[in-house]
């Protein structure tokens, strides 16, 4: 009995201890005075292979890992290309015959991050095996011919088929693998040189790079401002090829950027630390454009402190380690970032009107000194019709028209918004997002603004007056199909639903899976669907290109989800696509707009808002509005970080020794008693 | 003893043979490698990166009957999908993830150590703090203290698991601060903090079942002959529960445990993926959310043998905690 009691009064004691010193800080105490950024992400990106990687939770390793040769300016807007690997902007030629060459130049002295693949160069001045080389132009002519290689599986492969030959290449190269397994044996580098290249890219010296164009192409420098034309190094391509022990290229990145991947542990967290080869922080005297923090910005940036001279021309990245830690489940993700451990957040739904109130900050986050950056995103949310149904499409003629005109009347897009989103979002009247070339905030769609009355009116011109088809007397029947079966985005298709069936148009909503979808796009089985696109490059043409017809679904299998074929709005695409911003390229896009407006394959629903929070440790924060790498232009004050999480995350004791306290009143007298009657 | 182990082994090995068909049939009839393959690389690839990622992950051949070979060559039979996928489970060569390329061991093997860091605490302290409540319990029978903690278990019991998890995360984690409210980390240093409202949480919501099926096997020891002679030879009360009654419980207390061993490495998909513990748990329900069809069926045959392994075990435990308990090829028992 006395042996039990004491080790009863251990066990008692080693609980009280743990209680005493529980804490919920997630992050080792040493690391807690150190810049160290940390945020969430909820899965691990499938590849951060620079020429597949398509997804911002890919793009935010890929961006700050791998250099790329241009970059944008942090604080203008619009948009500013700078330099980032090349010495500047590059160079436009326009031969006699019309066609158009560009030329960049790296800056020389260039160095990739250490990594033992380095050993295939051979060996350095001192015998040893190379762990790092210079960076040349024939590894970013290697990197696009990566991009053609139809073997990489890169999704921008038509972005470049403007480069003479470059579809070529990758015909050829294919041709050459079927025909020969001991040329696909050989090292990708050399498979590439013995196809002979890409003709229209040409390597001029040991930095320069021309790209020929077999016509204007005045979209295809912003390309270079993402990691699909970073230098890669073919060493890197070839020792990590997933075999013995070694990991996948895909999963093992080595790049020119101010970081490098130090851990990734997909299911767990990725670890991005300064690279110390970063031109950057090598050569600060160079006072590169892409590697000092800048001194330019509005008065806005002036305001909230962006432009702070004791960062301005200061050499970047100020942060040590980059810490993304996996976090499922938005509710906990959030609640960390309330608690102080992770350093930005967006806003969840579920406690939006808790922390804005009157599109503002609560006064309880104000308190705490947290920050919120609204920027409205690149983006486009529509409904799309697929043109090549007989009902809802262009074979319907003037039916058709009229009744896609009248659904998109329907749709309340200002109480989605309020209902959905938790009022982020701007309602969409054409497909240029604000901040784009082309976007008019005058510009009013006749067709977006709520109206039952005329929504019914039109419906009954196209013959169909209440939803009831004026030939057959049968009720007019359209399925939507969504790519997705959750509860949530179900509420909001029904949204939609009752919205048409307001002026009698009856929708069934006909839900699958993702995957499941596309096979749907691809037959071209459906007749209207819910998507969403979200900007490569501050372009108006990456939104426009969407309804061009050779990207037809069913046809080539692109981006023209609605299979929308109008020739004026081809014409005006080719010939817009190859001039540069100016009066022509305008019209032509008001034309192009006007067309969209009057045929209707969409209904443009909204662009999205982001609302992110930081906190005030965090320095010369500025939403981006694209997807792409602001990391190095952060700053922390770790001190006054762990100050704050410390005042906020006191644990609160009392209640367990309440509960332990009410727990013996409750047990004791028993025993008490019991043992009494027992003796 | 001996034959009945090779019996019961043979027999295992029986229903491993049917786990597998049942797994084939599931696996490659129902779900059909070309299908995979676009699910894996996306619709848009060429033919030729779809027959590669098939060849690479070895759906290239013929479901039962290869074509190519004649009815009289053993290659016509031998070079299937069927056998192919006997011959890589019975020999564990389980490839590469579907998803991401990773070979799967690897996966597993990644997923093991935080599964087990989450499930053998849990499993031991729920053991031991169940068994110690139940034989209180028993110890105190027919007192208000039995009867409040029958009550408390009965209402535990009624709540599901989910609700005690969303609780403990709003509770612990976010209004009381004692511990993070999700996430991993296997720093020594740190890991207790992330594993703390998990294990107390499992260990809360196991409780009610627990102590409910261990007070009514205690209870029935208590009222047998052997204790009350221990009691009229003068035995003490506590020494009688622990020396006498908690051992001769054990049978039906090591049912459940050794049943229950070898899913500890198996994981807890609820608890794994509302905490973000990179297990084996979690890696199920990520192999079905991202159609990983290789990892999913490797974890659904180690899962079938782990259990066949524990029912044997289970047997021969039988056998070592009973010595009525005769396992002879004419044993009834």
């Amino acid at each position: 009995m006395p042996r039990i009691s004491s080790r009863l009064w251990i066990g008692a004691l080693a609980l009280v201890m743990s209680v005493v010193a529980c804490t919920n800080d997630p992050y080792p105490g040493a690391d807690a005075r150190r810049k160290i950024y940390y945020t969430s992400f909820n899965e691990a990106p499938k590849s951060l292979d620079p020429a597949v990687a398509y997804d911002t939770a890919a793009h935010a390793v890929t961006g700050n890992v791998y250099g790329s040769l241009l970059e944008y300016h942090y604080l203008k807007r619009p948009y500013t290309l700078i330099p980032g690997l090349a010495k500047a902007l590059p160079t436009r030629e326009t031969a006699a015959d019309g066609s158009v060459s560009y030329a960049f130049e790296l800056r020389p002295g260039l160095l990739y991050h250490a990594d033992r693949c380095f050993a295939l160069a051979g060996k350095g001045a001192d015998g040893k095996a190379l762990r790092t080389r210079e960076v040349v132009a024939a590894d970013v002519a290697f990197e696009l011919m990566r991009v053609a290689d139809g073997k990489v599986g890169s999704p921008v492969v038509r972005k470049f088929a403007t480069i003479k030959g470059f579809l070529e290449f990758r015909k050829r190269l294919r041709a050459l693998r079927q025909a020969s397994p001991a040329f696909s044996r050989q090292p990708v580098h050399v498979q590439y040189a013995r196809a002979g290249g890409v003709a229209g890219i040409v390597v001029t010296g040991k930095y320069g790079l021309r790209l020929d164009l077999s016509r204007p192409d005045p979209q295809l420098k912003y390309w270079f401002a993402m990691p699909f034309t970073s230098p890669v190094p073919w060493e890197a391509v070839q020792y990590y090829d997933g075999e013995d022990g070694r990991p996948h290229f895909r999963d093992h990145p080595v790049g020119t950027g101010p970081f490098r991947l130090a851990i990734y542990q997909k299911r767990l967290r990725m670890v991005l630390v300064k690279n110390e080869s970063w031109y950057g922080v090598r050569h600060p005297e160079w006072r590169a454009p892409g590697a000092t923090y800048p001194s330019e910005g509005s008065a806005a940036d002036r305001r909230r402190g962006r432009l702070d001279p004791a960062y301005a021309g200061k050499p970047l990245p100020f942060i040590q380690r980059v810490e993304f830690r996996l976090e499922k489940e938005s509710i906990p993700a959030f609640n960390k970032f309330l608690q102080g451990y992770f350093d930005r957040s967006g806003i969840i739904s579920e406690s939006f009107d808790k922390i804005v109130l009157n599109d503002a900050l609560s006064p309880e986050m104000r308190a705490r000194g947290i920050r919120l950056e609204k920027s409205v995103q690149a983006s486009l949310f529509y409904i799309g019709f697929n043109m090549l149904d007989p009902t809802v499409g262009a074979k319907a003629g003037r039916r058709g028209r009229k009744l896609r005109q009248a659904m998109s009347l329907a749709i309340d897009v200002p109480e989605y918004l309020r209902l959905f989103q938790n009022g982020r979002g701007v309602v969409a009247h054409s497909l240029i997002p604000p901040g784009l070339y082309g976007y008019s905030r005058k510009y009013r769609n006749p067709f977006s603004d709520f109206d039952l009355a005329r929504a019914r009116k039109l419906l009954a011109e196209a013959g169909y007056p209440k939803g009831i088809d004026k030939k057959t007397g049968e009720p007019l029947k359209i399925t939507f199909d969504t790519g997705s079966t959750s509860a949530q985005a179900m509420l909001r298709y029904q949204y939609f639903i009752n919205s048409w069936r307001r002026i009698g148009v009856d929708v069934e909503v006909n839900a699958t899976n993702y995957n499941q979808f596309l096979e749907k796009l691809k037959l071209g089985a459906y007749q209207i669907y819910f998507t969403g696109w979200i900007a490569d490059f501050p372009d108006p043409e990456n939104f426009l290109f969407l309804l061009e017809s050779s990207s037809g679904r069913k046809e080539s299998g692109g981006s023209n989800y609605s299979n929308f074929f109008n020739l004026r709005y081809d014409l005006l695409y080719h010939a817009m696509r190859a001039m540069e911003n100016g009066p022509k390229r305008l019209a032509a896009i008001r034309e192009m707009v006007s067309i969209v407006e009057r045929e209707r394959p969409w209904i443009e629903l909204f662009h999205d808002e982001s609302y992110v929070l930081s906190h005030p440790w965090v320095k010369n924060v500025k939403s981006f509005g694209l997807s792409y790498p602001v990391l190095k232009y952060l700053d922390l004050e770790p001190a006054q970080r762990a100050r704050l999480r410390k005042s906020w995350n006191q644990p609160i004791r009392w209640p367990l020794w309440i509960a332990l306290a009410l727990l013996a009143a409750f047990i004791l007298p028993g025993v008490v008693t019991f043992f009494r009657e027992r003796q | 003893m001996l034959a009945y182990i090779v019996r019961r082994l043979a027999f295992g090995f029986a229903t491993v043979l049917g786990v597998l068909f049942v797994l084939f049939v599931l696996f490659f009839a129902v779900a059909d490698p070309d299908d995979m393959a676009i699910r894996a690389i996306g619709e848009r690839a060429s033919p030729e990166t779809y027959a590669a990622w098939k060849r690479n992950h070895g759906y290239d051949k013929p479901l039962i009957l290869n074509p190519k070979h004649g009815w009289t060559s053993h290659r016509r039979y031998t070079e299937t999908l069927l056998v192919e996928h006997y011959a890589r489970m019975l020999s564990f060569r389980f490839g590469r993830s579907d998803s991401d390329d990773t070979p799967i061991w690897r996966r597993i093997r990644e997923g093991a150590g935080p599964s087990l860091s989450l499930t053998l605490p849990l499993f031991v302290l729920g053991l031991v703090i169940g068994v110690a409540l139940s034989l209180a319990v028993a110890f105190f029978r027919d007192t208000y203290i039995d009867r409040s903690v029958l009550v408390v278990c009965m209402l535990g019991m009624s709540v599901a698991s989910l609700i005690y998890i969303i609780g403990g995360q709003y509770l612990i984690g976010k209004l009381l601060r004692w511990f993070p409210i999700s996430g991993f980390d296997p720093d020594p240093a740190v890991i207790g903090r992330f594993l703390a409202i998990p294990i107390l949480i499992g260990v809360l919501a196991e409780f009610g079942g627990t102590v409910r099926l261990y007070r009514t096997v205690f209870l029935e020891e208590v009222n047998r002959d052997y204790v009350r002679t221990a009691r009229a030879k003068g035995c003490g009360e506590i020494r009688v529960m622990i020396r006498h009654v908690l051992r001769n419980a054990l049978l039906p207390i090591i049912t459940n445990v050794v049943l229950a061993i070898p899913f500890l490495f198996i994981g807890s998909i609820l608890f794994e993926s509302f905490f973000g513990i990179p297990g084996l748990g979690a890696l199920t329900v990520e192999a079905i959310g991202g159609n990983d069809f290789s990892t999913l069926r490797t974890i659904v045959y180690i899962g079938a043998l782990l259990y066949i392994l524990g029912q044997i075990l289970t047997d021969i435990c039988y056998s070592l905690a009973d010595p009525r308990v005769r396992l002879g090829a004419g044993a009834s028992g």
